[in-house]
């Protein structure tokens, strides 16, 4: 038997072969993705978040922003719509943020366990709002 | 203040107390030389700047600021669902002054938090030089500081009369 010739052919290595640091195509595309959101949110948010304080603050002073104020200002369909992109792209954004952040700051199960609670409770809130909104404004 | 009130307020000294705990987790990381890399398409953090440090580690703290009262903010206008009266109950305290005050600081960490990423963006987009990136960095914090004291003055005027 003749021994196989050295093959030059690149084959992917197996995930456990895998320097801890080299991130697989999994990863990678993760990391696009989060790229991607985290900027296009954020984008989105520079005008949805400034024109929210500006209203509450400026346009109308924060005294005055009462249960009225919400349900005269939530019977525009701009406002509805309004609201509900900023209430999901800044979960979004702030998920993605922090559980990037995260990263920096801790590792194996601990990670695990702060991303999955990152995820759990921007899902609760991004319900609770959604609920919110479609209450008051008689969705 | 009411029943209602004392709930925001605890919900509240737990957001500035996650912030400050965040804050302890970054500073101690970044005293140790701590990694602080973002997220760049082409890998890395785009600049090593003493500056570009700065901006990272505020744009950081100012992020997760925001992220921790937006989550108080989220529970607080939902009681609006529950009922309006319980809304109208929790709404006035954002008029007192501590309120007034800590929303100043929240226009700020928006206002470079808004700039700098913006600023991020273009850099990475554009692929600018050093030079610009730099620039752009003072164009930021001037805005957000022009910006924060002109906003601050309207939400404290309702203070003095």
């Amino acid at each position: 038997m003749s021994s196989p010739a050295p093959t030059t052919s690149v084959t992917r290595p197996a995930a456990w072969e895998l320097p801890a640091l080299v991130p697989d195509e999994d990863a990678r595309t993760r990391r696009l993705v989060d790229y991607v959101l985290l900027r296009a949110t954020g984008v989105v948010l520079s005008v949805l978040v400034l024109g929210h304080f500006a209203v509450t603050h400026f346009v109308t002073d924060v005294a005055d922003d009462n249960s009225a104020f919400v349900a005269r200002r939530l019977s525009s369909a701009l406002w509805v719509t309004w609201d509900s992109a900023m209430l999901a792209a800044a979960l979004a954004h702030g998920a993605i943020g922090v559980r990037l952040a995260l990263a920096d700051y801790a590792s194996g199960r601990r990670r695990r366990v702060l991303h999955r609670t990152v995820v759990a409770l921007t899902t609760v809130l991004f319900v609770l709002g959604a609920i919110a909104i479609a209450r008051v404004a008689h969705v | 203040m009411n029943a209602a009130q004392a709930v925001f307020l605890v919900g509240f000294v737990l957001v500035l107390g996650a912030v400050g705990a965040f804050s302890v987790v970054v500073a101690r990381s970044a005293a140790r030389g701590g990694r602080a890399a973002g997220l760049g398409l082409r890998g890395g953090s785009t600049e090593h700047s003493r500056g570009g440090r700065a901006a990272f580690l505020t744009h950081r703290l100012t992020g997760f600021g925001i992220f921790a009262f937006l989550c108080l903010h989220i529970v607080d206008v939902g009681l609006y669902s529950v009922s309006r009266r319980l809304y109208d109950d929790v709404q006035p305290i954002y008029g007192s002054w501590p309120l007034r005050i800590f929303e100043c600081g929240l226009l700020f960490a928006i206002l470079f938090h808004t700039g700098n990423g913006l600023r991020l963006i273009a850099v990475d987009v554009a692929r600018l030089s050093p030079r610009w990136t730099a620039g752009l960095l003072r164009a930021v914090v001037t805005v957000a500081a022009v910006g924060g004291v002109a906003g601050s003055a309207l939400i404290l005027s309702p203070l003095f009369g």
